[in-house]
């Protein structure tokens, strides 16, 4: 990747340490968008995770479920130059998106994959530094290579960092 | 093989074709009767959806849109999702609400219960239609107007589908209504196992 602006779909991830590229996973709603940068090394990466987790040989996409797919980004992190212990990591999304009387709360999927990425985070011994997750919203994030800045935007509003609310 | 690759061979899509068909046309007459405007019904298919492909409609997974989302409930289960853009919500609104183009400026509570209205009465159209052809009675739940980023909105379905396939298997169509021509995806999403149900069952010619 190439000083681009790269989306990031659907249970697909991206690193990159070059510091023109902007990456972005947009319209998240349930699913959750996951940043992990080195600001010394200057890598990062962010991953558009869908489910809470992987069931034994469903799917062999790691990328698409929390469970798998934090492991999975920081090993690819790491293997880019990113130091474990140094790693900035942020995630937002995981919201309810469905608010009816007859629906609400059946497939709150979105609460799920804040509880599951929080376990995962305890397990790894990575810290969460920001967040901004739940709610009713869908968000866009983008993170910026060249300084690790990273981004929520919600429909009908700006840009603006993430958890700077 | 996806589960759902082996299971949706080409008699099966035929028959679901017909379904496709049917119901959409029963819906589009009973809206058209609702909104008192003709309401043409374009392209209805049974597809089979890369899930990944999902968001990219209506210009991609950033823009902003209205989603009218239903589970359907009975001997045939699944769901049903209607996404309009929304500028074309809000057109929408003022043909069911009956009054002067460029009226509805916002999404409150009245053009909601609208948009449910709509919703409703067009999943409610098209389950009746599979009941006099196949004999399955459905029904759907009270609908969800969700008004946000189109990806967020069909998290709803990909994250219900997603667990079981890289793959949807959907009934699509577009509505056209009236000179406006307002356009809205109209998507029904089968679960697995009525899926199975469809492939044993006898269709009846009407």
């Amino acid at each position: 990747m190439t000083g681009a602006m790269s989306s990031v779909g659907l249970g697909e991830y991206c690193v990159s340490r070059d510091p023109s590229d902007v990456v972005i996973a947009f319209g998240l709603g349930s699913c959750l968008g996951i940043g992990m940068y080195d600001p010394i090394a200057h890598v990062g990466g962010l991953i558009h995770v869908v489910l809470p987790e992987q069931k034994a040989g469903t799917d062999p996409n790691s990328a698409k479920f929390v469970d798998t797919g934090i492991p999975l980004l920081l090993e690819k992190v790491v293997a880019q130059g990113g130091d474990k212990s140094r790693l900035i990591i942020r995630m937002a999304g995981g919201a309810n998106m469905l608010v009816s009387p007859g629906l609400s709360g059946t497939f709150d999927i979105g609460t799920r994959n804040i509880a599951m990425a929080r376990e995962v985070f305890k397990k790894l011994n990575l810290k969460l530094q920001k967040e901004e997750v739940g709610g009713q919203v869908g968000r866009t994030v983008r993170m910026y290579i060249a300084n690790g800045r990273m981004t929520v935007r919600m429909m009908g509003s700006q840009e603006r960092d993430l958890g700077a609310v | 093989m996806t589960p759902d690759a082996r299971k949706v061979d080409e008699k099966l899509l035929a028959k679901m074709r017909i379904v496709a068909a049917r119901g959409f046309s029963n819906s589009a007459q009973g809206l058209s009767k609702m909104i008192g405007q003709e309401l043409s019904v374009h392209s209805p298919d049974v597809d089979l959806v890369p899930l990944a492909a999902i968001p990219d409609i209506l210009g991609g997974p950033d823009n902003d849109a209205v989603g009218v989302y239903l589970r359907v409930e009975g001997e045939l289960t699944g769901q049903i999702m209607m996404v309009i853009s929304y500028q074309q919500a809000l057109e929408f609104c003022d043909m069911v609400l009956d009054v002067p183009a460029g009226t509805t400026k916002e999404f409150g509570r009245m053009e909601r219960s609208a948009l449910s209205e709509i919703g409703n009465l067009t999943g409610t159209f098209f389950l009746n239609a599979i009941y006099e052809i196949t004999g399955f009675s459905s029904m759907p739940s009270p609908p969800a107007v969700m008004v946000d980023m189109v990806g967020s909105i069909l998290d709803v379905v990909v994250a219900t589908m997603g667990a079981i396939s890289d793959q949807i298997m959907m009934f699509k169509a577009v509505f056209q209504i009236g000179e406006r021509k307002i356009q809205a995806d109209f998507w029904i999403i089968p679960d697995p196992a009525t899926l199975d149900k469809f492939t044993v069952a006898e269709i009846k010619e009407l």
